[in-house]
């Protein structure tokens, strides 16, 4: 038993049958989208022997109507076989969080579906627990962390971006990939140093995707901003970064590109180079010379090696000893 | 749609001067120059059809469409200004945001309208992204504030989403079944009727555009057969995919702030081959 499960556990009230017409999806869960071929499978064993697992439903106090808390598959079954009634097991009208925490639970999120309201459910659920650690929010619901830490991330957001992706025109929505891939730009630290608040700078880069001339084409080009950034900053670079940064924000033709600064960008390849070399050098340094005696290709490779790394300290004016 | 002149009256300086005044404030300034040249769009015996598509023109001013939506709110059963004597919870809500005018300007134009301006008023208008938040049962009410509904297509669409696509709808940010509205300055007939039939909301145009508002249709008493014929000519010149406006509403409405594209393309389409006197950019 987990601290919240008291709050989560509906209670039962007992098994009866209902009407097949007084029941009602459960509006925390218009989802309803389910494969073909389990349906028609399903259809057909409803039909040899009936529903032998009571429907879970639960009471509106303030209607009276009946929503289905499990077993949406098996009530549309009955509807299209025109079953006048349907067992169900009734439970206790759930709670804002048990009901959002069971549909979570039953209904395995779809990949493809959009995460704005996931998010929003899930901004529930945390205040109303009082939860905010990752792990412990995936086990509640069910779903992957990589998916809550991206909730997570949407709802870092302000209230107008948000509402963006819940645009009633869902072809002019702004998809949530967009806010997932922005969020390491924005929350680095040297962006985070300059002159713009996170919402401006959010609707600055917004403006650069969404314009048809503007630099941002895809959203995997904050990756690419972010990296030029890095290796900026690794390189000690931060004053011509600085500028081209403000440059880049302003102006909203410009692409990440305009980022990468020559000398930045050489140091990174030269960082990736050297843990290469320490990586190779410590394979070397562990081989079993004995048993690799007879690998004549690899002794020619580490020949050939030898001559280029003579000739490269050579070229940089590094004293070679034989 | 406006009771045009009758055929053959002059397009003298009075005439210019009532459109003018009529169209005052839309959002590309109409002056005698812009009139003119649109006039000029028609061969010359169409100028008097052109004349008479103007004077039929039915032009929202901001003016217009906040009388429309106070006087929907006001007629809302439950709903009144002091938060003591509202029946639930209400909460006022854009239902367009992405063009940043229709649903973000109406929902503004309510505060005003309604008398809303104060601050104590704040905690009725929220976002879309409050509304799962707002945790609002049977008893509670949500307003959606837009200006213009053609078809009820889009609304329709905004309602259930697309579970094909994995698209997710407005009835998913709204699952404790509160009451729910939409405020409209103007609607087709279908689209109250289609959004009214298709979804929980319930609409409420401030005015109502029915058969005889479309153009070319036969209930349309106010231009001949020949009229609408010659009429379609330019149209289709306007704007060959839609020439009867989208979805062939034939509506001649413009709203002070953007011509819906519903209305004929001879009064918005904006190129090379006609220029409209109501641009939509």
């Amino acid at each position: 038993m987990t601290k919240h499960s008291k709050v989560l556990v509906v209670e039962p009230v007992g098994v009866k049958t209902l009407r097949t017409d007084q029941l009602q999806a459960n509006p925390y869960n218009p989802r309803m989208l389910f494969d073909k071929a389990p349906m028609q499978t399903l259809e057909k064993s409803i039909k040899h022997v009936g529903i032998l697992v009571p429907l879970t439903v639960y009471q509106r106090e303030s209607d009276g109507k009946f929503f289905i808390l499990d077993g949406q598959r098996r009530w549309i079954c009955a509807q299209k076989l025109q079953m006048l009634k349907v067992p169900v097991n009734q439970v206790a009208e759930p709670s804002l969080v048990q009901n959002i925490v069971t549909m979570f639970q039953i209904h395995k999120l779809r990949e493809d579906w959009e995460l704005m309201p996931t998010a929003l459910k899930l901004d529930l659920l945390m205040e109303q627990l009082k939860e905010k650690s990752e792990r412990k929010l995936a086990e509640l619901t069910g779903l992957d962390v990589a998916v809550v830490t991206r909730c997570r991330k949407l709802l870092s957001y302000s209230k107008r971006f948000q509402d963006l992706m819940l645009d009633p025109d869902p072809d002019k929505r702004v998809k949530a990939d967009f806010f997932i891939e922005l969020y390491p730009f924005l929350h680095d630290r040297v962006v985070a140093k300059t002159p713009y608040s996170r919402p401006d700078l959010t609707q600055k880069m917004l403006e650069k995707y969404q314009s048809p001339h503007g630099g941002i084409k895809a959203v995997t080009d904050f990756r690419k901003a972010k990296q030029h950034i890095t290796n900026a900053r690794k390189a000690g670079k931060l004053t011509a970064l600085s500028r081209r940064l403000d440059e880049f924000v302003e102006k909203v033709e410009l692409t990440p590109d305009h980022l990468l600064i020559p000398a930045a960008d050489v140091s990174a390849q030269a960082r990736s180079l050297h843990s290469t070399v320490e990586k190779l050098h410590d394979a070397l340094r562990k081989l079993d010379v004995e048993a690799y005696v007879g690998e004549e290709d690899l002794w020619s490779a580490l020949e050939s090696l030898l001559a280029t790394i003579r000739k490269c300290l050579t070229a940089a004016g590094r004293r070679v000893k034989e | 749609m406006r009771t045009p002149k009758a055929r053959g009256k002059p397009i003298d300086a009075a005439r210019l001067r009532s459109w003018h005044d009529r169209f005052e404030g839309y959002r590309v300034a109409v002056t005698d120059d812009r009139i003119r040249t649109w006039l000029r769009s028609f061969r010359g015996q169409d100028t008097d059809l052109g004349a008479r598509v103007l004077d039929a023109v039915m032009f929202l001013k901001p003016e217009n469409m906040e009388a429309a939506l106070r006087d929907r709110v006001g007629r809302l059963p439950g709903w009144h200004k002091s938060k003591t004597r509202r029946r639930g919870k209400w909460r006022f809500v854009a239902f367009s945001i992405s063009a940043g005018e229709s649903g973000d300007s109406m929902l503004h134009r309510s505060r005003t309208a309604l008398g809303l301006t104060g601050r104590q008023h704040d905690e009725l208008y929220i976002h879309k992204a409050d509304l799962m938040r707002a945790e609002l049962g049977a008893e509670d009410s949500v307003v959606f504030f837009d200006d213009f509904a053609g078809t009820g297509q889009q609304a329709c669409r905004a309602w259930h989403g697309d579970p094909e696509k994995g698209i997710t709808g407005l009835a998913e940010l709204l699952p404790g079944n509160p009451k729910t509205y939409l405020v409209l300055v103007a609607a087709g007939q279908r689209a109250v009727e289609r959004i009214a039939q298709e979804t929980r909301l319930s609409v409420l145009p401030g005015h109502v555009l029915g058969p005889a508002d479309n153009i070319f249709s036969e209930d349309c008493k106010h231009f001949t057969s020949s009229e609408k014929n010659s009429l379609l000519t330019y149209c289709k010149r306007a704007d060959r995919r839609n020439p009867r406006g989208y979805r062939d509403c034939g509506f001649v409405i413009v709203l002070a702030h953007r011509t819906p594209n519903n209305s004929i393309p001879v009064l918005h389409a904006n190129h090379d081959r006609w220029r409209g006197i109501f641009p939509r950019y």
